[in-house]
């Protein structure tokens, strides 16, 4: 038979019958894929891991742009212009028995937060927190810091050491430093004070700019917290670094790296810091992961210009099956 | 169910959570794969999903037909892709309207086990849809990664209830061997290939024409070029709307930023390009959120103008 032969025979246009579509159409609507994604720096295993997001009003957020231009940049990323979501995403590192963390999340919330799904997530993604050898921080504002606890407020990463910015630590465990804070970060005190209870003895200090484990690296990025810092994460000939909240969400903070937001400890140093990293970044080409870049939260920097700012622009790194 | 096959994944990693129960510090256990290739959103009352299907790795050197190749290079250096690999990529859009499943475009098949693509199937019962409840599948066109995946490993109707929605043109270029001599070499394959995927759903194909409705809520557009009879497909419930474009370009990290470029795929090259200029003009005036075939998965996002062409932005994941 020849090849036009059977596709006539194939080509006669009949419907199947119409009431047998609905039954089949009765789909249990299931939810979103579990929220984390793989990847290889090297030997290590990159695994990044959302916790929801917090939404908030626009308003008020960036403190020196005037919010038409906020909502002008956010609405050419086809972003909200009225409210801001602010993502969360974990990113461990994994290599023989060493299991990191790269800062805590958000910890336990309500049922109902949007907030808090670190926790669910890092089962659907076969991580248990028993077998996390250690928990390294950024900083400590309290969407880093708060899931050092559990539900019952005791180590939600029991067999863990933490690994903590010297800069940090001796800023926010000084309650003379209170009263030379922002208001609105006096909170971090207490906050402080409660999150590393559990781990006493188990908390080691770092310098920047020192191998704070085998491959892993810190580098100081004060401004947005007194100790911030980032962590370059290596084998052999490849890297990667976290980059914590060098930017809040890349698409309107790399953009406008001089812009300052509410929760910037020093905003003026903050945004020297932002500038001079987001140059490095887009010079070596290097990949990161950043805590409120958009899930899977990976990617890279590069320049970009617009409304004649010189500034960057988030590149996501490509999403593969295979790890 | 779907929360129990997401359960099953999860117990993958079983043996390692009892083994780190016996002592602490236990060496570390290979990781599980990452998260299975599925992304869910709702489009009005319709729930969309995205299934990624796989990759291939292709040369860079041929794929674009009228640039020179560092110039190629240059453009995917800007979006950290590589020189010398390109990563073809597929995507699948699952559209769930209530009253309709529908697949559209059903990925490369059947494969040799390994393979780093065709995972439409096996990826399918991890997002909650079963094959069989299929009620619709739509064809873009006519491609062999658009249409293997009619047929299962057996050879059989890989969605065994469904109705297929070819478009007309498409069906009446591919089925008719007179056109072959008038096909370039490269898609001569297609002739052949076109009757044996579609053999096993006799009598279940619909031929559309340009502007009809595959279903309540889907309505096939022509954007021809790319294949005789290429389609792309607006999706709307109420005002929620989303436009599925198929192959209007290829990665959109190249063929969007430099639209007039036409690839080693295309039928027509030159009507390809125009047809391009005219969407992804129309998207982005629109705003309007798409899905494309060979977009970086999830593969749903916006278009936007920038200087030489256009831009692909993803969604926000949620």
């Amino acid at each position: 038979m020849t090849i036009a032969r059977r596709i006539a025979l194939a080509a006669p246009a009949v419907l199947i019958a119409a009431q047998a579509l609905p039954a089949l159409a009765q789909a249990p609507a299931a939810g979103q894929a579990p929220g984390f994604y793989r990847f290889k720096v090297g030997a290590w295993t990159i695994t990044t891991v959302n916790d929801g997001f917090f939404r908030r009003p626009l308003e008020g957020f960036v403190r020196n742009a005037p919010i038409a231009e906020v909502q002008g940049i956010l609405a050419e990323n086809f972003m909200a212009t009225d409210t801001l979501t602010v993502p969360f995403t974990i990113t461990f590192a994994q290599k023989d028995s060493t299991l990191v963390v790269f800062d805590a999340g958000n910890g336990v919330t309500p049922a109902a937060a949007t907030n808090g799904k670190m926790i669910a997530n890092m089962a659907a993604a076969g991580i248990d927190p028993a077998r996390v050898s250690h928990v390294i921080q950024s900083h400590f504002h309290g969407d880093h810091i708060n899931g050092l606890l559990n539900a019952a407020n005791a180590a939600a990463f029991p067999n863990a050491e933490i690994i903590v910015p010297a800069a940090e630590w001796g800023w926010w465990s000084e309650a003379s430093n209170e009263s030379r804070s922002p208001e609105g970060q006096r909170p971090q005190f207490a906050n402080v004070q409660r999150r590393f209870a559990p781990y006493q003895g188990k908390v080691r200090q770092v310098a920047a700019g020192v191998e704070v484990l085998p491959g892993i690296t810190s580098i100081a990025a004060y401004g947005h917290t007194p100790g911030h810092t980032l962590y370059r994460i290596a084998d052999g000939n490849e890297q990667m670094i976290f980059v914590a909240d060098i930017t809040n969400r890349p698409e309107f903070m790399m953009r406008r790296p001089e812009w300052q937001i509410v929760f910037d400890f020093d905003g003026d140093m903050a945004a020297a810091t932002r500038r001079r990293v987001l140059d490095m970044l887009a010079t070596d080409r290097i990949r990161v992961s950043g805590y409120h870049f958009p899930f899977p939260a990976n990617g890279y920097v590069a320049r970009h210009v617009s409304g004649g700012v010189q500034g960057f622009v988030f590149v996501p790194a490509e999403w593969s099956s295979a790890v | 169910m779907a929360q129990r096959r997401l359960m099953m994944t999860t117990a993958l990693a079983a043996p390692l959570l009892a083994r780190a129960a016996v002592a602490q510090p236990a060496p570390a256990p290979a990781a599980p794969a990452t998260a299975p290739g599925f992304y869910r959103f709702k489009l009005g009352q319709f729930t969309v999903t995205t299934i990624y299907d796989g990759f291939r790795i292709m040369p860079v050197q041929g794929l674009v037909r009228n640039a020179p190749l560092e110039e190629v290079q240059a453009v995917l250096a800007e979006s950290f892709l590589g020189p010398a690999d390109y990563r073809n990529i597929y995507a699948v859009t699952i559209v769930d309207t209530g009253r309709d499943l529908v697949v559209f475009d059903t990925g490369n098949g059947p494969q040799a086990p390994g393979a780093t693509l065709g995972r439409l199937l096996a990826t399918m019962p991890a997002a909650g849809l079963d094959p069989a409840r299929v009620s619709t599948v739509v064809i873009s066109h006519f491609h062999g990664d658009h249409i293997n995946g009619l047929i299962n490993a057996t050879g059989g109707a890989a969605f065994p209830n469904a109705e297929v929605v070819v478009p007309a043109r498409e069906w009446a270029w591919w089925t008719e061997a007179g056109n072959e001599t008038r096909s370039p070499p490269g898609q001569r394959p297609n002739f052949a290939n076109t009757a044996r995927r579609f053999a096993p759903y006799a009598g279940k194909i619909r031929q559309l024409s340009d502007g009809a409705e595959a279903v309540p809520g889907i309505r096939m557009h022509a954007a021809e070029g790319h294949s005789p009879g290429h389609t792309i497909w607006h999706i709307a419930d109420g005002a929620a709307e989303l436009v599925y474009l198929a192959d209007i370009t290829h990665r959109p990290e190249l063929i969007a930023r430099r639209p007039d470029y036409e690839t080693l795929f295309d039928f027509d090259g030159a009507a390809g390009a125009a047809t391009r200029r005219r969407v992804l003009d129309r998207m982005a005036a629109d705003r309007v959120r798409v899905t494309g075939f060979h977009f970086p998965f999830p593969a749903v996002g916006f278009i936007l103008r920038e200087a030489q062409g256009f831009r692909f932005v993803p969604a926000d994941w949620g």
